[in-house]
């Protein structure tokens, strides 16, 4: 016998599923699909529907029932950005509400024992969008015919689901149970599962085995890699289920809108899917929003276009410095424009690379006192008044006060004006020796101008730097600004020919404890700050450096014992003990978070927020708001 | 003649060969390559990359194969009609260019039209009456046309058309018609979008086009043989027509050389500011994003209508002009 007693506070899900379960109401048929009910195209709604559906109450949300009908529509840039559908239309295993505790949502509950034991159920009479079972089947065939495939993943199952470097055991218990358990616990797993790009562990077999050399007839599959013009099936496989890109048409989904477009096109169109497991409280099936169409067009044209109405709900593409424009067509073409919060840590950060090549460069940005001087000579409250009008609040790089773990002193810490204080820090750092004009010089003679570089996408960093430079200037350094394409940009920096760039800074800036830490430690090659030990990292020691700087590997460390970390108290204090380093250390120098993202909504649109968190990771920019309870005002069929 | 024919398409040959191998080795100098490229961006958003994920992708594709490999396995695939796979749009290259071929062929050859139709009138017009006010006049808007940058414009026409006509911005269609396949309505879209960009690209082709007709058919009224056909009483058109203007048209025949090319790229730069479903930004989007066989087939098109554009002036030339002779070789 399995031990079922302790199951710690995420158990509470369960209840709270099946709670909501006890007022279901009467399944009404979506005008949309009236039709084809009729001529027995599709099952009724009724028969549609999991045996138990979700069900979102949305007066306990504070929002209007809304009427099926209409379709919202949407300016993208190319056609990779169709991945958008799937992170706005975040439907998960597990989700995240608005106040980020984990609710099942895919999963009608989840038993979690230690955070060891994940044990799944589905729900009764869930359907892929084209109609065919949704079943522990799938998972089976995620875990044994794709992620434990040589062919298919090459480095086997993705670091989520791996502890110590070891997989977890997967049981397939009944058609709607599958169980997930390791030796010890695994606290990235549920993270995994939620995320905006989320871990997927089920795909549809019964359409993808076609596809599969276990499965398939040799000679049609043989046919079918011909006609596509790939090298294998393995190509095949991949290319027919990307489940995150949704660029297949075929490809069965469980998301609330369905691509019905083959690219390569202009327009794509995705249409309800008639198998969604959501209803509202009145039983008509989610989402309300008939079709998403997205027209792809050039994106710098996108504001434009935005203001002369073409979009129904539009954010990507949009800066802050187009929101004066928007703001004056409003009336004209029946919109509104708010202005969300940008969710990352900080909008602009200066980050000094540990791995510069330079030895001078390297020992000079490895000196706390140096990066802390740097960042003591900005004047933030100049630049937020200058490019933001106020709007935007002087920080340091570390979680915005929406987080639970946010403390004030994160914030302050090393980031208020003070030129005194960082002329003497440079000093002391060994920058005491001036050049005939005043600036600064290396230990080595040479002038210390730093060359900021960017990779030039994000105008305001240009202009950023500007005023950077001309603190800068008063405590004897000058900086350049170079920007390059992304890809030269990447690689300098990897290569250590950079010694400090400017980007964003901790793309998740209202985690809770139940989040990875991985932004806080040297964990990817896509941190500037330190690419080269998140190389190390990403490739188990293969390539890149190892840390060598105490308290980069102390991060490390922490981040080691967050993913071995058995319980809430134990994780906030993992992640308090990393963010106070960070701010300590300056790893990276804030400049201005909470900046404002415009999005422009349609009038006829109902229930999407006035005020929210604009950002990738945790919210999925409009997910986490569900757009499937979205719905237009005068749709055709409401 | 066939001689000169035959020696002329054989010469080909090696020019487009050794054009390939130009195209080639300049997208393969670049120190990164497609799936880098797409992880860098998705990371820049604050997405996750799987590296192991991109080294199977690279993998798959061909791409961790030696350049010299990669470069006779893209061009063999050229004799049997395969011009390689485009990793953005993943599917064969020919299948990515051949929907939108259509509407740069329409957009193009509305362009030349205009081009024409505005330009020899005026060019003879202003020949004819050379300092006259109609000359300076007409010669001045053409310049205009011709000095103002496409893309500014663009901008202007985009702004005004959404404002007085209340066309959707960009496009060639509204965009309800994407999907939908020819109609009436659809015609009727497209023609209410097409004189933007035909006005757009057509202003520079026609300012210089006014100009060059304007210099040679001066030229040409000048010499004797006219002064003699206007005093032995030919009616003056004819007299215009028959021998000057003829004379005049030789540089317009030896620029068909560069039509044909341009029929398919069209004007990259409008097209992108005004969002074109043509060819042009699909281009510039696969170099951007370093798409390799995308790009580079789209340039060994492009090369080869250039090459067979040349060829085509050579020989109307000949047809035009007897003083052009076809038989090479040194005179003394």
């Amino acid at each position: 016998m399995r031990r079922m007693s302790l199951l710690f506070g995420l158990l509470a899900l369960l209840l709270a599923a099946c709670s909501a379960q006890a007022e279901i109401a009467t399944p009404r048929e979506t005008p949309y699909f009236e039709y084809d009910v009729g001529d027995g195209k599709l099952p009724p709604v009724a028969l549609r529907l999991p045996l138990h559906p979700r069900i979102i109450d949305l007066p306990s949300m504070n929002r209007e029932t809304g009427h099926p009908g209409g379709t919202w529509k949407m300016l993208m840039g190319d056609q990779r950005d169709l991945r958008m559908m799937t992170i706005y239309s975040y439907a998960r295993l597990v989700v995240f509400d608005d106040k980020l505790n984990f609710v099942p949502d895919i999963l009608e509950s989840i038993q979690i024992e230690d955070d060891k034991v994940f044990t799944l159920h589905l729900r009764e009479g869930h359907k892929w969008s084209d109609g065919q079972p949704f079943t522990t089947e799938d998972f089976r065939y995620y875990w044994e015919d794709v992620a434990n495939n040589a062919t298919l993943s090459p480095s086997g199952p993705s670091p989520s689901l791996l502890v110590r470097g070891k997989p977890p055991r997967v049981e397939i218990i009944d058609a709607t149970t599958v169980r997930y358990s390791w030796d010890e616990p695994n606290p990235a797993f549920l993270p995994a599962l939620a995320g905006s790009q989320p871990l997927f562990i089920f795909m549809p077999a019964h359409y993808l085995k076609q596809f599969n050399a276990k499965y398939a007839d040799t000679a049609a599959l043989d046919k079918l890699v011909k006609k596509a013009r790939v090298m294998n099936w393995g190509s095949l496989h991949e290319r027919m289920s990307r489940q995150y890109r949704c660029d297949n048409p075929d490809l069965p989904t469980l998301d609330p809108w369905r691509n019905r477009t083959s690219a390569p096109a202009e327009l794509f169109v995705f249409e309800r899917n008639p198998y969604f497991h959501r209803v509202d409280q009145t039983g008509q099936q989610l989402p309300y929003l008939d079709r998403v169409t997205l027209s792809l067009g050039t994106t710098s044209l996108i504001p434009a276009k935005t203001a002369s109405g073409d979009s129904t709900l539009q954010a990507r593409y949009l800066g802050f410095e187009d929101y004066t424009f928007l703001k004056q067509n409003e009336d004209l073409n029946h919109y509104k424009v708010n202005l969300w919060e940008n969710g990352q840590g900080s909008f602009a950060a200066l980050m000094p690379n540990l791995n510069a090549k330079d030895p001078v460069w390297q020992r000079l940005l490895r000196d706390v006192r140096f990066r802390r001087a740097l960042s003591l000579g900005i004047n933030r409250h100049d630049i937020n008044q200058a490019l933001f009008f106020g709007l935007a609040r002087e920080s340091a790089d570390t979680v915005l006060p929406q987080s639970p773990l946010f403390k004030e002193t994160y914030a302050k810490a090393w980031s208020t004006y003070d030129p005194a204080a960082a002329n003497k820090l440079l000093d002391e750092a060994g920058l005491d020796k001036r050049g005939s004009d005043g600036f600064r010089l290396l230990p080595d003679g040479r002038r210390a101008d730093l060359i900021v570089e960017t990779a030039g996408d994000v105008a305001e960093y240009v202009d950023i730097l500007e005023l950077v430079g001309d603190d800068w200037a008063k405590i004897g350094l000058r900086a350049f600004t170079h920007p390059a394409h992304r890809d030269v940009f990447r690689k300098r920096i990897l290569d250590g020919d950079t010694i400090m760039s400017i980007g964003s800074g901790i793309d998740n800036g209202n985690p809770t404890s139940a989040i990875e830490p991985d932004d806080l430690a040297p964990m990817h090659e896509s941190q500037f700050q330190w690419p080269r030990w998140g190389l190390y990292q990403e490739s188990d020691g293969h390539e890149g450096d190892a840390v060598d700087v105490p308290e980069a590997a102390q991060l490390v460390d922490l981040y080691r014992a967050w993913r071995r970390s058995t319980n809430k108290a134990q994780r906030q204090d993992i992640w308090g003990k990393m963010l106070s380093i960070n701010s300590d250390q300056v790893f990276s120098i804030g400049i201005i978070n909470g900046t404002k993202q415009p999005v422009v909504i349609s009038d006829q649109m109902r229930n999407v927020p006035v005020d929210a968190l604009y950002a990738f990771d945790p919210s999925g920019f409009f997910g986490i708001y569900m757009p499937d309870t979205f719905w237009l005002a005068n749709a055709p069929g409401g | 003649m066939l001689t000169y024919l035959v020696r002329r398409v054989l010469i080909m040959i090696p020019t487009l060969f050794v054009t390939s191998a130009i195209i080639f080795s300049v997208m393969a100098l670049s120190p990164s390559d497609y799936f880098s490229n797409y992880a860098a961006e998705m990371q820049a958003q604050g997405e996750k990359v799987d590296n192991s994920r991109i080294d199977f992708m690279k993998k798959e594709y061909g791409l961790d194969k030696p350049p010299v490999e990669r470069y006779f396995r893209w061009i063999g695939g050229f004799f049997v009609g395969d011009f390689g796979y485009s990793f953005e749009y993943q599917m064969p290259v020919s299948n990515v260019v051949g929907d939108r071929l259509y509407l740069t062929m329409l957009l193009s050859f509305t362009t030349i039209i205009f081009t024409w139709l505005v330009a020899f009138p005026i060019g003879i017009y202003s020949a004819t009456h050379q300092y006259s006010w109609g000359d300076y006049g007409l010669t001045t808007l053409g310049l205009l046309g011709l000095a103002i940058p496409h893309f500014l414009l663009a901008l202007l026409f985009l702004y005004f058309a959404n404002v007085w006509f209340g066309i959707s911005i960009g496009g060639l269609m509204d965009p309800k018609y994407f999907d939908q396949p020819m109609s009436w309505a659809k015609l009727q879209s497209i023609l209410a979008h097409l004189w933007i960009p035909v006005i757009i690209i057509g202003t520079a082709g026609t300012g210089s086009m006014i100009r060059t007709i304007r210099a040679n058919l001066l030229e040409e009224l000048q010499k004797q043989y006219v002064t003699t056909a206007r005093a032995k009483g030919l009616h003056p058109m004819r007299a215009l027509m028959k021998y000057p203007f003829r004379m005049a048209m030789n540089f317009f025949i030896s620029d068909i050389g560069s039509i044909l090319p341009s029929i398919v790229s069209g004007a990259e730069l409008v097209a992108i500011v005004l969002s074109l479903q043509t060819t042009g930004p699909l281009l510039v989007h696969a170099l951007q994003s370093q798409d390799i066989y995308l790009a580079g087939s789209f340039l060994m098109f492009l090369a080869t209508l250039t090459i067979v554009g040349v060829l085509i002036s050579d020989i109307a030339l000949a047809f035009l002009d007897p003083r052009i002779r076809l038989i090479g070789g040194t005179t003394k």
